[in-house]
């Protein structure tokens, strides 16, 4: 019972939580994107697995893990299209086209995966790059710098997508479209054009989630792989405040009990492991109902924009 | 992406010509050859009843819609606006009747949103903070650049709109409606701030249906009606009877009703105290009555209240604390069926959502309340036949323009609804009325017939609570007028005593002891 | 309108596209008079390396076997991890005049106990369970986990250094569990004070917590994995990254996904059930029995990867371990 209190423990709880995290950082920064443009997006799962086959299969046939990455790049920009098409041009209910686009990744990914490689198979992706310096602290070091590149990336993109949205103008004109696309557009800010470049961002970012999984995390792809990562991605998003340093602390509790609890297991302490799988669930539920008091979303999320009607 | 850089030299623009302008909305020809002309230096009002078809106008000029036909010429070069983003580089700019602001933003982004920045590709908000303020200095326009949108008034927003358009560098600015939601006070603050803007060398199109605004700021005036033109003039050269012939297109006599001698007290209601939709006190202990055969006037810039008011007389919003007499009975706690029996009619703000429902008929709207009267019931059997007779002589009575009386409730026009709400609601000789807004929206005509039918009910005895934004009725029908501020009754004058400008300063929230210092 | 109809037309085909793909895949088919005709619906993907790639191989074994798809055709849908599609999917073939329909999951049971009384000509058989719910046209199916896990204990204990070994899984049921507790028991008959620690998911699709889980299990200096059900492919993915450490399958011999590293599997070999349950239904006997896989029987076996150099007093343990256990003289306990 005392083990869970050792340095060694929790370095490794905490080396967990950063690698499971990595996924859900990539899709549900992405989904940010799309919704402070005003564009729910919940076929996030479905892109992380058109993602996911496609940067494993090129892997596979080629070896060069770069490539795997651009196939991730492309395959969700053309996912990130197909959305932006049906939602923002055809301006179709958003939450069910996202449904839509889901089961059109699973069932296309499921395909794919039978007939271009058919059976499990594992490739050598992504690896760990001990940084320099800061990856031989004792303890620190194992837990934050000795990572793969796609792990850093995720962690990275937080900054990043914080800069982009609030030092930028791009980043003004795409949350001006999420509040109110009537006064972006009388301002002479495209609307349309915003919300296409936010969908597609956030599916190239769900694709590069799919990807982590596939060529880093675990090397593998089956069907059905991501097991629903991308819905909660799109919770996380919630939990957040639609705010990128709110969805590195949503993730972080979430992927960090969830480590806790692997943890729990392996080392024996005495409750039923059906307890131990919910408690990640359970608390971020619990985290979300308290959260729920200051939520702000965009106000014109979920709804089309067509000019001259207000 | 964004539209041109701001600090660069627009054109300035001397002269703008729409030649033949042309515009169908499905079913509607919104404007029919219609030619426009302005030139430097000018305020030029765009005058109209609604739906007469100016901001279609407007909106054309500001590239939100293409004309179906016709060109416009600026300097006397022809432009195509495919978006506003192509006016604003043209050296258009557009204050919207709605603003077209985003809460969540601070001044400074809502001023920059849309443009390039210095710094490209980061934003550069301290230097348009800076040039903001220079702005606000030179046009009296006075705001804090890093306030966010949300916690400013109606009248700071819209000098937010104002400056936007500006820093923009625009040198012909289009102002629709502008004065709806000022209060008498923010209104001159306002004409000082045009009048400099007018003297800088800008030209201003001020839409309005407000006449004395009108007279007051514009050069020139062009009325339109049911998308035509009717006539162009310069100000000075025509006095408002024209002007309201022309926007009407017949007389209409100013209303000059009789003092009566008032009733007994009707309603009374004592430190009421409601809560808002955001949790908030809505009214913080209001207490008024009203006697039979009297109109109090409920004046107040929109938000303070009034809504939550009408909504917890009505009996569709519950009372925090207080108390609501109705002829000395106790109705606090009575739901809205039971005060309608009483003698409580209701004529709501929101007529398409509270006082009618859009697809049901003329008849069916007719009988909301009164289904289940035995009036027209044979047991649990509705009697059609007595129905439609009674739905028909309310049509009449009250001139309601209507097809049939199967005709779907939303394919009438805003006076006709609410002609016909008017008609529900007094086809049962009220004790109390409660009218919110009667007038909004309602055409001149309507309008006019409205408020003779809220006199004759004040003659045959009905007490009546009058919300409204415009002050101008408000002072034409009220025996008293009552002015609510953040959810208190600011002052109750009469009506021979109020001045304007004593009102608009109960309006801004300084006390009626207060304003009789200041005004004399 | 002509909007709403391209959004429609879209949906349409999106939903055809992903409605199509992962079910209902047909094999080869013929239909000369006379072909007997079998037909399976499957929890996760034929090819999952595990539980239902041991009974669609298996079938496909006995296809050859009877002289191809003239004499034996088949049927599958797979992915039907929902039950109520994977019953709609029971009652088709039931009705389409299939001889055997096998519902290939343990989830499946009500399903079968509902749908059998009406098809008395047909023969379901499901697994893995032992109960045929006293009705004449069903079989029951399942394995002794144990048998094989016992064996695979007994290796894994001699081979272990660090003394510490993991166990992953999706959920504490079935035959994972008494997999499990067999090779629990195989490890304890060698040395009582190794340590083995167990982690469930939970979830039977999530790969990437169960990477995380054996990725744990390394971590807190487990050299030795093992582990049961479909996703335990993320498990051998974690081994393999780390290189060291070794890996004991079950349900199918999974020396293919990690050559270096699996020493050995249990393998789930169906086909002699399937054989006998023809034979049967052809003779009239459409149900009423419970199969057992067992060492004894040759339904399990043990496949040593001949890519693994495996000590040789290491595999004479193990296989006397399975000598003991085909004889009777070692009892494991499910």
């Amino acid at each position: 019972m005392n083990d869970v209190f050792q340095l060694s423990v929790i370095a490794g709880i905490l080396t967990s939580a950063i690698r499971l995290a990595t996924p859900y950082l990539y899709a549900a920064i992405g989904e940010t994107f799309s919704q402070r443009s005003g564009v729910v997006n919940l076929g996030v799962d479905g892109i992380m697995l058109i993602g996911a086959y496609a940067s494993f299969y090129i892997v596979l046939i080629t070896g060069n893990i770069w490539l795997g990455l651009l196939a991730a790049i492309i395959a969700g920009l053309l996912m990130g299209l197909l959305m932006s098409l049906i939602s923002v041009t055809l301006k179709a209910e958003q939450g069910i086209s996202g449904i839509g686009l889901y089961m059109f990744g699973l069932g296309l990914s499921s395909l794919l995966f039978k007939t271009t490689i058919g059976t499990v198979k594992t490739v050598t992706g992504f690896q760990s790059v001990k940084i320099p310096l800061l990856g031989d602290i004792p303890v620190v070091g194992k837990i934050f710098f000795d990572h793969s590149l796609l792990v850093y990336g995720a962690f990275l993109l937080i900054p990043l997508a914080w800069w982009v949205l609030e030092k930028t103008t791009w980043g003004l004109q795409i949350k001006s479209v999420g509040q109110n696309p009537a006064a972006a557009d009388s301002l002479g800010v495209n609307v349309d054009r915003m919300r296409y470049t936010s969908v597609c961002i956030g599916a190239i970012l769900a694709g590069i989630a799919g990807a982590s999984l596939s060529i880093s995390l675990l090397n593998l792809f089956q069907e059905n792989l991501t097991a629903g990562q991308g819905f909660i991605a799109v919770a996380l998003v919630y939990f957040g405040n639609w705010k990128p340093q709110g969805i590195l602390w949503g993730a972080l509790l979430f992927s960090t009990v969830n480590a806790f609890q692997l943890w729990m297991q392996v080392l024996g302490v005495k409750i039923p492991s059906d307890i131990a799988i919910m408690l990640p669930y359970v608390l971020t539920i619990a985290a979300l109902a308290v959260a729920t008091n200051r939520v702000r979303q965009p106000a014109a999320l979920n709804k089309p924009f067509e000019r001259g009607e207000s | 992406m964004a539209s041109g850089a701001s600090t660069k030299e627009k054109q300035q623009i001397k002269r703008v010509e729409m030649c033949n302008i042309i515009k169908y909305f499905p079913g509607v020809l919104a404007n029919d050859r219609v030619c426009f002309d302005i030139n430097q230096g000018e305020v030029h009002a765009l005058l109209g009843e609604n739906g007469a078809g100016k901001s279609t106008l407007m909106r054309q000029l500001y590239g939100l819609y293409r004309p179906d036909e016709g060109e416009i010429l600026i300097n006397s070069k022809p432009y195509t606006f495919n978006s506003p983003a192509d006016a604003i580089e043209a050296g258009i700019g557009m204050i919207h009747q709605h603003f077209m602001l985003i809460p969540t933003f601070t001044v400074a982004e809502n001023v920059a949103l849309g443009l390039k920045s210095s710094r490209e590709p980061v934003l550069d908000l301290d230097k348009v903070s800076a040039r903001i303020r220079k702005l606000s200095q030179l046009y009296g326009l006075n705001v804090d650049p890093s306030a966010y949108l949300w916690q400013l008034s109606v009248g700071e927003q819209q000098r937010v709109e104002i400056i936007k358009a500006l820093y923009r560098g625009a040198s012909l600015i289009i102002l629709d409606e502008p004065t709806a939601v000022l209060t008498p006070q923010e209104v001159n603050d306002l004409f000082v701030t045009l009048k400099r803007m007018v003297k800088d060398g800008h030209t201003l199109i001020f839409i309005s249906h407000k006449l004395h605004e009108v007279m007051e700021i514009s050069s020139r005036v062009t009325v339109l009606r049911d998308g035509r033109i009717i006539g162009t003039c310069p100000t000075a050269e025509i006095t408002r009877n024209e002007l309201v012939k022309m926007m009407v297109g017949r007389e209409v006599h100013p209303l000059s009703p009789q003092p009566l001698k008032s009733g007994p007290v009707r309603l009374e209601i004592r430190n009421l105290q409601v809560m808002g939709d955001r949790g908030t006190e809505a009214l913080r202990g209001v207490d008024f009555e009203i006697h039979s055969g009297e109109i109090v006037g409920l004046a107040g810039v929109s938000g303070n209240g009034q809504r939550e008011l009408a909504e917890c007389l009505a009996g569709v919003r519950k009372t925090t604390q207080g108390e609501i007499l109705l002829d000395n009975e106790d109705i606090t706690s009575l739901p809205l069926k039971r005060r309608v029996d009483i003698g409580l009619a209701y004529i709501p703000e929101e007529r398409m959502r509270d006082g009618a429902i859009r697809d049901f008929s003329v008849q069916e709207n007719v009988f909301l309340h009164d289904h289940s009267s035995t009036k027209y019931t044979h047991g649990i059997f509705l009697d059609f036949s007595r129905m439609r007779a009674f739905a028909n002589e309310l049509v009449n009575k009250f001139n309601v323009k209507t097809p049939s009386l199967d005709t779907p409730i939303k394919n009438l026009s805003g006076g006709n609804i609410q002609k016909l709400i008017m008609a529900r609601e007094l086809s049962r000789q009220p004790k109390v009325l409660i009218a919110a807004q009667p007038t909004r929206g309602v055409d001149i005509g309507a309008t006019e017939y409205i408020h003779q039918r809220l006199l004759q009910q004040r003659e045959e005895g009905t007490a009546i609570l009058l919300i409204s934004e415009d002050l101008d009725e408000i002072r034409v029908l009220s025996d008293r007028i009552a002015v609510l501020y953040e959810g208190r009754i600011m002052g109750v004058v009469e009506r021979n005593e109020a001045t304007v400008e004593q009102i608009g300063l109960m309006m801004a929230g300084i006390s009626m002891a207060e304003t009789m210092q200041r005004t004399s | 309108m002509f909007k709403r109809l391209i959004v429609v037309l879209v949906f349409v085909a999106i939903l055809v596209t992903a409605c199509t793909s992962p079910t209902a895949t047909e094999a080869p088919t013929a239909a000369p008079v006379k072909t007997f005709r079998i037909a399976v619906i499957m929890p996760s993907a034929i090819t999952d390396m595990a539980f239902s790639q041991s009974m669609w191989n298996a079938l496909v074994a006995v296809q050859t076997e009877m002289g191809g798809e003239t004499a034996l055709e088949l049927k599958y849908s797979e992915g039907m991890f929902k039950v109520p599609d994977a019953a709609a999917a029971i009652r088709d073939y039931a009705s389409q005049g299939f001889d055997i329909v096998i519902a290939h999951g343990s989830q499946y049971g009500s399903s079968v106990q509902e749908i059998a009384p009406d098809f008395p000509d047909v023969t379901f058989a499901w697994g893995t369970d032992v109960n045929t719910f006293g009705m004449p046209n069903v079989y029951a199916y399942t394995a002794a986990a144990e048998e094989g896990g016992y064996v695979n204990g007994v290796l894994a204990a001699m081979l272990t250094k660090s003394k510490t070994i993991g166990v992953t899984g999706p959920v504490e049921v079935g035959d994972a569990k008494t997999y499990i507790d067999g090779f629990v028991q195989g490890v304890e008959s060698v040395d009582a004070t190794i340590n083995v620690s167990k982690t469930w998911t939970g979830s039977f699709s999530d790969v990437a917590l169960m990477t995380e889980a054996a990725k744990t299990h390394i971590a807190a200096g487990a050299d030795i994995l093992t582990g049961s059900s479909q996703s335990v492919v993320g498990s051998i993915g974690a081994a393999k990254e780390n290189g060291s450490v070794l890996w004991f399958g079950t349900q199918q011999d999974q020396a293919s996904l990690a050559p270096d590293l699996v020493v050995a599997s249990q393998v789930y070999d169906w086909t002699g059930m399937i054989k006998e349950i023809i034979a049967k239904h052809l003779a009239g006997t459409l149900g009423g029995e419970t199969y057992i896989l067992q060492l004894k029987n040759g339904g399990l076996k043990i496949a040593f990867n001949p890519g693994y150099a495996l000590p040789a007093e290491v595999k004479a343990a193990g296989e006397k371990a399975i000598e003991d256990i085909t004889a009777g003289t070692i009892v494991v306990n499910p």
